[in-house]
């Protein structure tokens, strides 16, 4: 009864076929769904013999309509998509809060030139309370700013980690469930079943995986697929790795199998690869910049400020900032070398510099402290919380300027009627130096050839200058050295045969060890980078106390100047530039990568429509071509039910016969 | 043929691309600017930032050239007034020495009238010589906040001015790399400081020694002979030094207790006598005052002819001492011309600067008009042809 075996194969075939496009069309908008195509071939019999006669159709099966290597690119798009998205939305945060552009005084640009800007006004009016108050307010303003900055950054980088966990508790969800579609998947193959529903699913929850964290798929046998990802494998077959997000031992953030403790940063592509880009790279670059930005400006203000008075004048008391360590190893930024405390006399107005050596390596603080409570008319001690405390005794004031002392350091004049020496001015020298004055002639100051030989280096160096103290010099008037500093002679007597000389230490720098500004004596900043940056509470409390001179008296504006000239100096550790357009190039700098990413972003998006439209092309559901399908099965199935009716008839008719 | 999903999908992508679009454009014309944050541009944002600082450096530079030129025609106008008060003293000593008021009692009325007039206007100088301006002392240097000239008085009259300010100006940065001075210091400005060979008005036959002296101004040589030798003295003999009678007599050293020394030529001593010794290029305009003060009231007790030669001679001095005001006040002039030509330089660099921020960062207007008009319409494009696409299918025409 071949014929009704072709009818029934017909039939089944057709209602196969309405199967599948009914699946088709129900799926359409399914995302992710791969059109499924039922597959026929001609069946046929054979009697003994050679002879093959033709049986029917045979239904070989409903496969899924897929290119394998589209779906791999677009796994792989995806990943790229979802980090620049990511990375995107967060240098698109950093930016906003950098708020440059919001308006005209908002962001650390605005905060910056205001600060110099108060510190060259300062220097007009340096003992005036409301200028002196006004650099205050703007050096409150840039530190808040870079605290505020600073601590955003912190932040971010924290949630970028709380991120990297939350998505890798998803990533562990979904690959659980990819080896569980691989087991069913593996189960129903090996009984030559279709699991192309099942595989569209599984293929869903990798797409969705590939959003998260760049993978690579491997097809195995029986419709498995193994997943990895930056050497890490998720899914082997039906078991899956939970992975977890940590600090590697370098302090950058990366991803390990759970409790393997080996944080691999080298992944790319994904929310967890632009999550990992952000915080090991990107947030941790700018905030490396910012820090060394804020720790440039600190230093160097702190540098200038602490070697200053104010218009209060020196000190009868000072107290350093609370440090980490008595050890000064511990302390950044000191290094071998001498600081310098100028002490005077208020009753006989005698002033006398003493030098305070500090150890880097193996100093203490208590050590500087007894080197200090040495020198007659100070006293110095450090308490638990590690601060420094200086203080004179009664009638005796403190401080830490640089130049030249009222008198010289050696005098070595044979003659009682010799005469006496003063030293006047501000040194504005580059090097801390020796000035030896040699005489030359015999005579009296004022008359005669009487000269003064001037060299550096103690009489070893350079021959500076030769100053007239003969005739035509009016013994008492000030000479100029050329460096900011004066010297005059009284009247008396002077003979070079006799060796007379004198000679005048004269301090640039007098702190060459950074010890100063570490401990936190006469800074104007605390605090070592942007999150801790602010002013000195000492200074908050008293604006006088803002170190505009260099001169005794406290009457220069000196130091106001070279304050305000930190604002054109170049530092090495900015790349050579000034801090206002190091911090340009930064803002600048997070604009370009942001405007980058955009672009890229678009790029990538343009990318995966093409793939996604090629997609639908290859395996997505056309409304009509199914419409047009299910045409043509079902006249087949009416042909075919004709067929069999006409079958019916003939062999009734054939009965009739009989 | 596409799928379904690929009309929703470039429907959808072209819709959000145009809505994006129309988004930033609508930013700019609501701002008015084209750069917003720094990645709309980031190398015009760059240029903007330094502009921007740039614009309230010039700003604080043209504020502080203002104070300076302030402080400079303030300094001006007071030197104008003293050279005035000065012209109208030497005025009234040509008259007393051209004997106008008589001679004898008559005279020496005459003498102390001027004298009093002579006292005021002391007065008057270390009045101006103590301005103030916008609180700040003027002339006393660096130090401006305490009084720069202060005054010893006897009987309620100065006897000596003493200059208490600092001998170094306040410089500020009027540009970059320029300095500008804010406050003056008065020792340069009232006084001299060119000594010349010291000049003896006497008869003792006392000359000028080799030595350079200490003395400024004026002082009185006091010439005495005990029988044996000559003593010199410049602090009418409370300090005595003796000449000796052998050796070299060319370079005698006369001081006295406050350090001053006036060197002398004892070589020709011929009398006892008290010689007034001028310093020329050292006169302050203090010290010239008081010293015509004294010597017009006459307490030496000098003839009129000697006192009228003196006096003609401490006239000569205040004009020096005025002619050097002068010299001083257009040099301040000239230094206000270079403030005034350098703010009007900065001014023109603050300009240009701020057309360029202008061109930079400004949107232009018309252009967004038309680009949002554009963009609207392909969005409504998009929107009609995504409709009329997914509205048919083949079913609509199956029966």
């Amino acid at each position: 009864m071949t014929n009704y075996s072709i009818g029934l194969s017909g039939l089944t075939a057709a209602q196969r076929a309405f199967e599948a496009i009914g699946n088709n069309i129900a799926n359409a908008a399914t995302e992710g769904y791969h059109r499924q195509r039922l597959e026929l071939s001609p069946a046929f019999s054979q009697n003994p013999g050679s002879t093959v006669f033709i049986g029917g159709v045979n239904v070989e099966g409903i496969t899924r309509i897929i290119d394998t290597l589209l779906e791999q690119e677009l796994l792989r798009q995806r990943s790229v998509l979802a980090s620049l998205s990511q990375e995107t939305s967060a240098l698109g945060t950093i930016e906003a809060a950098f708020g440059e552009f919001a308006d005209e005084e908002s962001g650390l640009n605005a905060a910056m030139d205001n600060f110099f800007t108060s510190l060259q006004n300062l220097s007009a009016h340096p003992s005036e309370s409301i200028w002196q108050n006004q650099t205050v307010s703007a050096a409150q303003t840039l530190a808040g700013q870079f605290r505020y900055l600073g601590q955003m950054l912190t932040d971010m980088k924290s949630r970028l980690k709380f991120q990297a966990e939350t998505c890798a508790d998803t990533i562990n969800l979904l690959t659980s469930q990819v080896a569980e579609l691989n087991s069913q998947i593996e189960r129903i193959k090996m009984v030559g079943g279709d699991a192309n529903s099942i595989s569209d699913q599984r293929d869903r929850y990798i797409a969705r995986l590939a959003e998260l964290i760049a993978v690579e798929t491997i097809e195995r046998e029986n419709g498995v697929i193994d997943v990895s990802s930056g050497g890490l494998p998720l899914v082997t077959g039906a078991s899956a790795n939970r992975i977890e997000a940590g600090y590697a031992d370098t302090g950058r953030l990366g991803i390990s199998i759970l409790g393997a403790s080996t944080y691999t940063t080298a992944i790319e592509g994904g929310t967890v690869g632009g999550l990992l880009t952000l915080h090991n790279r990107i947030v941790a670059g700018i905030q490396e910049d910012l820090n060394c930005l804020a720790n440039s400006i600190i230093q160097q203000i702190n540098q200038y400020h602490a070697a200053g008075i104010g218009s209060a004048g020196s000190f009868t008391e000072l107290s350093g900032i609370s440090l980490k360590s008595d050890q000064l190893s511990d302390i950044g930024c000191v290094t071998d070398g001498t600081f310098y405390i100028r002490l005077t006399n208020t009753v006989s107005g005698q002033v006398s510099r003493h030098a305070i050596t500090v150890n880097a390596a193996s100093g203490t603080l208590n050590d500087v402290a007894a080197s200090i409570s040495l020198i007659p008319g100070l006293r110095a001690s450090v308490n638990s919380l590690n601060q420094l405390w200086i203080q004179a005794d009664s009638n005796y004031t403190f401080d830490f300027l640089p130049g030249a002392l009222p008198e010289p350091t050696m005098v070595s004049f044979a003659d009682v009627s010799a005469p006496s020496v003063a030293v006047a001015g501000i040194y504005t020298g580059t090097e801390n130096d020796t000035l030896r004055f040699t005489v030359r002639g015999d005579g009296s100051v004022g008359s005669g050839s009487l000269q003064l030989e001037v060299r550096s280096r103690d009489g070893s160096g350079d021959l500076l200058t030769v100053l007239n103290i003969g005739a035509g010099y009016a013994a008492g008037k000030p000479l100029e050295l050329g460096n900011g500093l004066t010297v005059a002679l009284s009247v008396g007597s002077l003979s070079e045969s006799s060796g007379d000389s004198f000679s005048i230490d004269v301090l640039a720098d007098s702190d060459s060890s950074g010890f100063l500004a570490a401990a936190g004596l006469n800074v104007f900043f605390t605090g070592t980078s942007a999150a801790d940056m602010a002013v000195s509470r000492r200074i908050e409390a008293n604006p006088r106390q803002i170190a505009v001179s260099l001169g005794a008296d406290g009457h220069d504006n000196i130091n106001s100047l070279r304050l305000a000239a930190v604002r054109d100096k170049t530092f090495s550790r900015l790349d050579s530039l000034t801090c206002s357009d190091f911090y340009r190039k930064m803002a600048a700098g997070i604009g370009e990568e942001l405007s980058v990413r955009q672009t890229q972003q678009t790029t990538a998006e343009t990318v995966l429509l093409d793939l996604t439209n090629r997609q639908s092309e290859i395996s997505g559901v056309d409304i009509n071509e199914q419409a047009a399908e299910l045409l043509i099965f079902e006249q087949m199935f009416q042909a075919m039910a004709q067929y069999l009716n006409t079958i019916k008839t003939s062999l009734s008719n054939l009965m009739d016969i009989l | 043929m596409s799928g379904l999903n690929a009309l929703y999908n470039n429907a959808a992508f072209a819709l959000r691309l145009h809505a994006a679009a129309m988004a930033v454009l609508q930013e700019q014309a609501s701002t008015g600017s084209r750069i917003n944050r720094p990645s709309d541009d980031p190398a015009a944002a760059s240029r903007l930032l330094g502009l921007s600082s740039q614009q309230k450096y010039l700003k604080a530079y043209i504020s502080s050239i203002d104070s300076a030129v302030s402080t400079h025609e303030m300094a001006s106008t007071v030197l104008q007034q003293m050279a005035s008060a000065l012209t109208e003293s030497i005025v009234r000593l040509t008259q007393i020495v051209s004997g106008t008021y008589g001679e004898g009692q008559e005279g020496q009325n005459a003498r102390d009238r001027t004298a009093a007039e002579i006292n005021d206007v002391l007065e008057q100088m270390v009045a101006l010589a103590n301005t103030k301006y916008v609180d700040q002392y003027i002339f006393g240097g660096n130090n401006t906040a305490d009084i720069p000239y202060a005054v010893q008085r006897s009987g309620g009259e100065i006897t000596a001015v003493a200059y208490c300010g600092s001998s170094e100006n306040r410089s500020i940065e009027a540009a970059p790399g320029v300095l500008a001075s804010i406050s003056l210091a008065g020792e340069n400005l009232f006084s001299s400081d060119s000594p010349q060979t010291p000049v003896f008005y006497g008869s003792t036959g006392a000359k000028a020694g080799t030595g350079t002296s200490t003395i400024r101004g004026q002082v009185w040589l006091t010439v005495t002979f005990d029988g044996s030798s000559y003593c010199l003295s410049i602090d009418d003999g409370a300090t005595q030094i003796q000449v000796p009678t052998e050796g070299d007599l060319s370079n005698i050293a006369v001081s006295d207790a406050a350090g001053r020394v006036l060197y002398v030529d004892a070589s020709n001593l011929t009398s006892a006598g008290v010689e007034k010794v001028t310093v020329p290029g050292t006169e302050d305009v203090f010290t010239a005052l008081i010293n015509l003060r004294d010597l017009l009231r006459n307490s030496r007790g000098f003839t009129d002819a000697m006192l009228a030669d003196l006096i003609k001679h401490s006239s000569d001095s205040l004009e020096s001492v005025k002619n050097s005001l002068v010299e001083k006040e257009t040099l301040i002039g000239a230094r206000v011309n270079f403030l005034a030509s350098l703010k009007d330089n900065l001014e023109n660099i603050q300009f240009n600067q701020q057309q360029e921020a202008a061109m930079i960062q400004e949107a232009d207007i018309a252009q967004i008009a038309i680009d949002l008009s554009r963009r609207e319409n392909l969005y409504q494009m998009s929107l009609l042809v995504s409709g009329k696409l997914m509205s048919m299918s083949l079913l609509d025409f199956l029966k």
